[in-house]
């Protein structure tokens, strides 16, 4: 049976709006020159240092631990409520960035409006990056990180029945490997993996990726670029494990309770909205929220429309019914 | 890159953000979003809340520049006595521009009141969009507002004046005699209509045509239209050839052009033969020549034997003439010998409705 591909669906109103204002400096298409300048912030750039600490609510610490066996360490970025007296529920992040941009920090700004509301102890993994450090370096160094902070977590504070993971976009991905490596591995024991637009799935070739070609936020061809900076010529053959795609893996049984959401005109829709129901299919416990005409990353370039609002507000609901208590 | 108001700070005024502010409300009206994204977009492009309030349709609405609604005052309350006029409730002629000006200063300002300092723009009869800046403006300000109200008086007209026009392609299928009956009812359902709904079909001069069904209301009853028969949807053509015949029997309703500027086809009985013996810009008949040669004598002289021939008595006709009964009499007098017949006799009565009615089926296509 063939499938017959519309057009994409439409971008929300506001969401469009936004896109049209802010969208100048953000290509759909990123190609593999345009890495260096990325990061060099020639085309994302940065306002500023922001202020981790919110005017003293939270403490911040950077600690370096050990990373894979027979690799360099690896910086852990500790943000905390200040003055908490008790255990909290541990959130594990792992940023975004294509699997080829961003640091510790990316993001983390989404994290710590989710510690301001349901206090938890944030702990941020600096891990290498693609194509320098293909797979698996980026995949290990964070279940280095994962690990290492699951062993310590009363040092930092952390209930260890409480601890989760968490990353959005190329970080969604890699929170969905820890959690099969944690699995596989008889790893740190998870209570959940909150997996926001994640990149599963190398192959590239959903119906959602062919119609967000070039259009939208991180279209086809940047991540064509992404996996192939990750995997090489191996991007999209028979080989690829699913620690580095976590859409080839052939079991999803036994996972942590999961939370998903993507916008429906993104590239990833198809690929997260299977491995949803994938993982129920598999006897597990997943929440999936799609948003209409929401593009790549929606909530973080226009965090003030109405649908941005609703996507936040249902991860939060999550997060308590998961983890307040 | 989150925030869109540090971002349009940044900004040439004059030039990059003037450009983005009319992109971003241009966005939202060509996806027909509503008032709330539309305020919500003046709070978070200016970075202060913004707020709507539209007294006769109930709207308030208050935004914070983080997206997030607030919970929106009563907005001054008028002074009693100074309700909101019944005439204001009438779908007034919008602002063609967007005028800024300062607004009403508040009459008990309670917190959260209205206050005189912040810039505000007219949206339409009633209906007022604020920037809740005490401050000196921002610079892009006085464009926000303007294109924020443009942007709601669209959605005001859209979802409170007018019914969305009929796509003409599918009228124009719904209304062909030759089209399949299928096709025509789907056509007839994306129109709205219901599969057992009374229909008639109206013919208007411009040759489009519309529905006039219980969910469609009756065109202004100031246009000059022809109707038709009222039937089920796949009488709709016929319905349609019977209002185009009715519009040949209207006229303009002026003094030159006296005459009914509505005709409804199941009026007409058997005056609906005449129009297909007859074809417009046709030669018109001895009786019709007569009427033209009287009419030609003087400029109330048609509408004066229009009123006759229309009316029970000669002093109706004078009434409906404004002349007084005597010089009704006076003016009537010349035109038995002009047309050739004695039009106050019965026969003579008919002879002359006669002549109207063909006067004006053989008048030339008037475009």
């Amino acid at each position: 049976m063939t499938i017959q591909i519309g057009p994409p669906p439409p971008f929300d109103p506001e969401l469009a709006a936004a896109l049209d204002v802010l969208g100048a400096n953000l290509p759909s298409a990123v190609t593999a020159e345009m890495i260096q300048p990325m990061r060099d912030g020639a085309l994302l750039a940065v306002a500023g240092e922001p202020d981790l600490t919110r005017d003293g609510a939270f403490t911040v610490t950077r600690r370096t631990v050990p990373g894979p066996a027979g690799d360099p360490g690896i910086e852990l970025l500790i943000v905390a409520p200040a003055g908490a007296d008790r255990a909290l529920p541990g959130l594990y992040h792992i940023h975004g960035g294509g699997m080829i941009l961003g640091d510790n920090t990316t993001g983390i700004e989404v994290l710590q409006d989710w510690a301001a509301e349901v206090p938890s102890v944030i702990v941020s993994v600096e891990y290498r990056l693609a194509p320098e450090h293909p797979h698996p370096a980026p995949v290990e160094d964070c279940y280095a990180g994962l690990a290492w902070t699951a062993a310590h977590a009363a040092e930092l504070g952390i209930d260890p029945d409480r601890l989760i993971v968490a990353g959005a976009s190329a970080g969604g991905g890699l929170s969905a490997a820890v959690a099969l490596l944690a699995r596989d591995r008889g790893g740190p024991a998870l209570a959940g993996q909150m997996l926001l637009c994640p990149m599963l799935d190398d192959r590239n070739d959903t119906p959602s990726t062919l119609q967000m070609t070039g259009r939208g936020v991180w279209d086809r061809t940047s991540n064509d670029t992404g996996w192939t900076a990750l995997l090489g010529s191996s991007r999209g053959g028979p080989d690829v494990s699913p620690y580095a795609a976590p859409a080839r893996a052939t079991d999803l049984a036994g996972l942590p309770p999961t939370f998903i959401d993507v916008g429906s005109a993104e590239t990833f829709r198809d690929e997260d909205v299977t491995y949803a129901t994938r993982i129920w299919q598999s006897g597990g416990q997943a929440e999936l929220h799609v948003w209409p005409g929401g593009f790549h990353g929606f909530d973080l370039l226009a965090p003030q429309a109405a649908i941005s609002q609703e996507a936040r507000a249902a991860r939060l609901r999550w997060l308590r019914r998961l983890l307040a208590g | 890159m989150r925030d869109l108001a540090a971002r349009l700070t940044a900004l040439d005024p004059d030039a990059g953000a003037a450009l983005q502010v009319i992109a971003y409300f241009d966005r939202l009206t060509e996806a027909r979003a509503g008032l709330q994204s539309i305020v919500r977009g003046a709070a978070v492009l200016a970075g202060c809340p913004a707020r709507l309030a539209d007294e006769h349709r109930r709207i308030h609405l208050r935004v914070h520049p983080d997206g997030t609604n607030a919970a929106a005052p009563i907005p001054t309350a008028e002074q009693p006595g100074r309700a909101p006029s019944a005439a204001a409730d009438q779908p007034g002629p919008a602002p063609t521009s967007a005028t800024v000006e300062q607004p009403r200063p508040p009459s008990d300002s309670a917190a959260g009141q209205v206050d005189e300092a912040w810039m505000s723009v007219v949206v339409a009869d009633g209906a007022l969009l604020w920037l809740e800046r005490a401050g000196p403006p921002g610079p892009v300000d006085a464009m926000i507002l303007e294109r924020a109200a443009g942007a709601a008086r669209t959605v005001l007209d859209r979802t409170r004046h007018h019914p969305p026009p009929a796509d003409p392609a599918l009228l124009e299928l719904l209304l062909d005699p030759d089209a399949a009956e299928p096709s025509r009812l789907k056509a007839a359902a994306r129109l709205g209509l219901k599969p057992d709904a009374e229909v008639r079909a109206v013919a208007l001069p411009d040759g489009r045509a519309r529905l006039q069904s219980t969910a469609t209301p009756p065109p202004d009853a100031t246009m000059r239209a022809g109707i038709g028969p009222a039937g089920p949807i796949a009488a709709l053509p016929s319905s349609y050839a019977a209002a185009r015949v009715a519009l040949r029997f209207t006229a303009e309703g002026t003094e030159q052009d006296p005459g009914p500027r509505v005709v409804h086809a199941d009026h007409l009985g058997g005056l609906a033969l005449l129009a297909a013996a007859t074809d417009p810009g046709g030669d018109p008949i001895p009786d019709v020549q007569a009427l033209h040669r009287t009419a030609a004598t003087a400029p109330w002289a048609l509408a004066t034997l229009d009123a006759v021939a229309e009316s029970p008595s000669l002093r109706t006709a004078a009434g409906a003439l404004r002349v007084h009964h005597s010089t009704l009499q006076e003016r009537l007098s010349p035109f038995d010998h002009l047309l050739g017949w004695d039009f106050r006799t019965p026969q003579g009565r008919l002879r002359l409705q006669l002549a109207l009615a063909l006067h004006r089926l053989t008048r030339p296509p008037s475009r």
